[in-house]
């Protein structure tokens, strides 16, 4: 019966241009904004009137208790002079940079280089490699964040392979640990999608670069990576989003120490709001980390929408 | 949270993921020394790597079956207890929480998610370009870092419980659930719509009887997306439930470090037990994916 519906839609060059053009479709139905409402009426609720009153709460003097948490108001711009002068801030900023640059680094190259190497290994391989990979990625992160809290500290499972039993890695290096485990726990997604991306580099395009004799490094540079290269940005930008939040993971290792050594900013706001008390200023930190999210969130959508 | 990134990538740049298609490589057709060479050093490489991303794994296997685990790694003392010992009591409250939380936030979220996605797919609706910007913007970046604001406005209206928190999870997870369905209903073949319409056919029934049917995989993709955002989410319930008896797992998982005295079994044993749902829900889903965008084929049936 659908199968007649079908083909009664004859469309040849014979039929009139009027038939091809649509005209039900641009009538503006009122049901369409009652089908819209719960889901944007939900995003504007939480998302937006939050969003608009974490502005308003960082210049405010608010606190999760005391005087302040009752009677509260705008202080005007006395946080921001506050932020810039706080070290503890600047400190965190940093922190959060190289937490977010090491797990692009790591997510990328470790990523690229799986997925071009289990390409050329054999299935056992590819399962088995790939497999751990892919739960590592799986992983929630909380357990992400205790079995590597487990296996760095003291005679853990990374100390002992890394040859320094003996040795804490979350006293010694700690920001470098937990932007190994951000690693870790990311590599996952970028294999599978690089993995896809070389899948659909035309192999007609290899197999024409080694009839002229480029070298392997020519490959990679010249039609690998031109190709890729879509794929890597968008793999970049998620990741930077999502290490930016990743506010569990360290959370769990460290909980943002040793002497802020591994505070980042969602951290670091955190601390504010709830063990120091200053909600407002823990607001106002959240806003700094929203505007760096902005900024990845648009290059974002500028490719995504490019594609589409 | 994380098991979609994958798909956000590939919503991106088009590309679509699927881990088990065979490699096309220009064929080694020649065993020459060299390449025997570069294909050991291959699987060297590979090997090298799967041990050292397999490392922190072993200690949470091992020591849930460990009666006298520490945070070493070593041969166990075989035993089920440290499972046993976690599925009764509070942790096993706990859990239960996580399942209520998970699922009213996916169910609010696909529910809301699947009229949004229809209407931005089919209907004219004003501004559908940039609203359909802003909802792959809100998918990428992360709404769990809103919290704080959310905080102070439901604790003022005594909020701070589960069933809020799960309504804030699902708005974390909507517009990524909205993008994926609207994706898989633009896929649907326009003319069975065309033909349920000439049978004089409500909006709601044209939902539940063709475009949810043949949306399924995307749906269901896009529920299990909100699931595991909501199962796995640590910071947002850490600060948005207070009462200590809705609490669910990952504080509680949390709250074995803060222990004085560490039991790392148990510790261990119901980690996994937390992440078990995930895996399986992942490989559901990756299935899903898979099905999913092969679809199109409904109408000539």
């Amino acid at each position: 019966m659908v199968s007649a519906v079908a083909s009664d839609t004859v469309t040849g060059p014979s039929v009139p241009e009027l038939w091809k053009t649509r005209h039900d479709k641009e009538r503006l139905q009122w049901g369409s904004f009652a089908l819209l409402t719960p889901a944007f009426g939900l995003l504007a609720i939480l998302f937006l009137i939050p969003m608009g009153f974490a502005v308003y709460l960082g210049l405010t003097n608010l606190t999760l208790v005391g005087p302040t948490a009752v009677k509260w108001g705008f202080t005007g711009l006395q946080n921001l002079t506050r932020l810039r002068s706080d070290t503890s801030f600047w400190q965190s900023l940093w922190v959060t940079g190289f937490f977010i640059g090491g797990s692009i680094v790591g997510v990328v190259v470790v990523g690229y280089g799986l997925a071009s190497l289990l390409m050329r290994a054999n299935s056992w391989m590819r399962v088995v490699v790939g497999g751990i990979v892919v739960i590592a990625w799986m992983m929630p992160a909380v357990t992400a964040g205790m079995t590597w809290y487990a296996s760095t500290t003291q005679g853990g499972a990374f100390s002992v392979l890394t040859g320094l039993a003996n040795t804490n890695f979350l006293d010694n290096w700690p920001v470098e640990t937990v932007t190994i485990a951000s690693v870790w726990s990311m590599t996952g997604f970028s294999m599978l999608v690089m993995g896809a991306a070389l899948r659909n580099i035309p192999s007609e395009a290899i197999e024409a670069a080694i009839v002229e004799n480029a070298s392997s490094w020519q490959r990679f540079r010249l039609i690998v990576l031109p190709l890729l290269r879509p794929t890597m940005i968008a793999v970049v930008l998620l990741t930077a989003l999502l290490t930016l939040a990743n506010f569990s993971l360290i959370y769990i290792m460290t909980q943002g120490g040793p002497n802020g050594a591994t505070n980042i900013l969602p951290l670091y706001s955190y601390q504010q709001a709830f063990s120091y008390n200053n909600l407002a200023y823990g607001a106002l930190i959240g806003n700094v980390m929203v505007l760096i999210a902005t900024v990845f969130g648009v290059l974002y959508v500028r490719i995504a929408s490019q594609r589409s | 949270m994380k098991h979609g990134d994958e798909a956000k990538v590939a919503a991106a740049v088009r590309v679509i993921p699927a881990s088990v298609d065979p490699p096309i490589l220009p064929p080694e057709n020649r065993e020459t020394r060299q390449s025997v060479v570069r294909r050991t050093t291959t699987h060297l490489i590979l090997a090298a790597l799967g041990i050292l991303f397999l490392a922190p794994m072993l200690w949470l296997l091992l020591a849930s079956i460990d009666s006298q685990a520490t945070y070493g790694v070593e041969w166990p003392h075989f035993s089920l207890i440290n499972f046993q010992h976690v599925l009764t009591g509070s942790l096993f409250h706990a859990l239960w929480n996580s399942v209520v939380l998970a699922i009213i936030s996916t169910g609010i979220a696909s529910v809301t998610g699947v009229f949004a996605a229809y209407a931005l797919s089919r209907r004219r609706i004003p501004f559908k370009g940039p609203l359909l910007l802003f909802i792959i913007f809100t998918s990428g970046v992360p709404l769990a870092i809103m919290v704080i604001p959310v905080y102070e406005i439901f604790s003022r209206f005594g909020f701070l419980t589960i069933v809020p928190t799960a309504i804030f999870l699902s708005v974390t997870s909507l517009p990524f659930e909205i993008y994926l369905m609207k994706n898989f209903i633009d896929a649907v073949p326009i003319d069975m719509e065309e033909a349920a319409r000439m049978e004089h056919a409500s909006t709601f029934q044209i939902l539940r009887l063709v475009i949810i049917p043949l949306a399924l995989p995307g749906i269901a993709a896009a529920s299990i997306f909100g699931f595991v955002n909501a199962w796995g989410s640590f910071i947002v319930p850490l600060i948005l439930i207070s009462p200590t008896n809705q609490q669910p797992a990952p504080i509680a998982i949390y709250t074995f470090l803060t222990l004085p005295k560490a039991q790392f079994g148990n510790m261990a044993a119901y980690s996994l037990i937390f992440c078990i749902p995930v895996f399986i829900l992942y490989a559901v889903s990756s299935r899903l994916f898979r099905e999913g965008f092969v679809l199109g084929g409904g109408v000539k049936g």
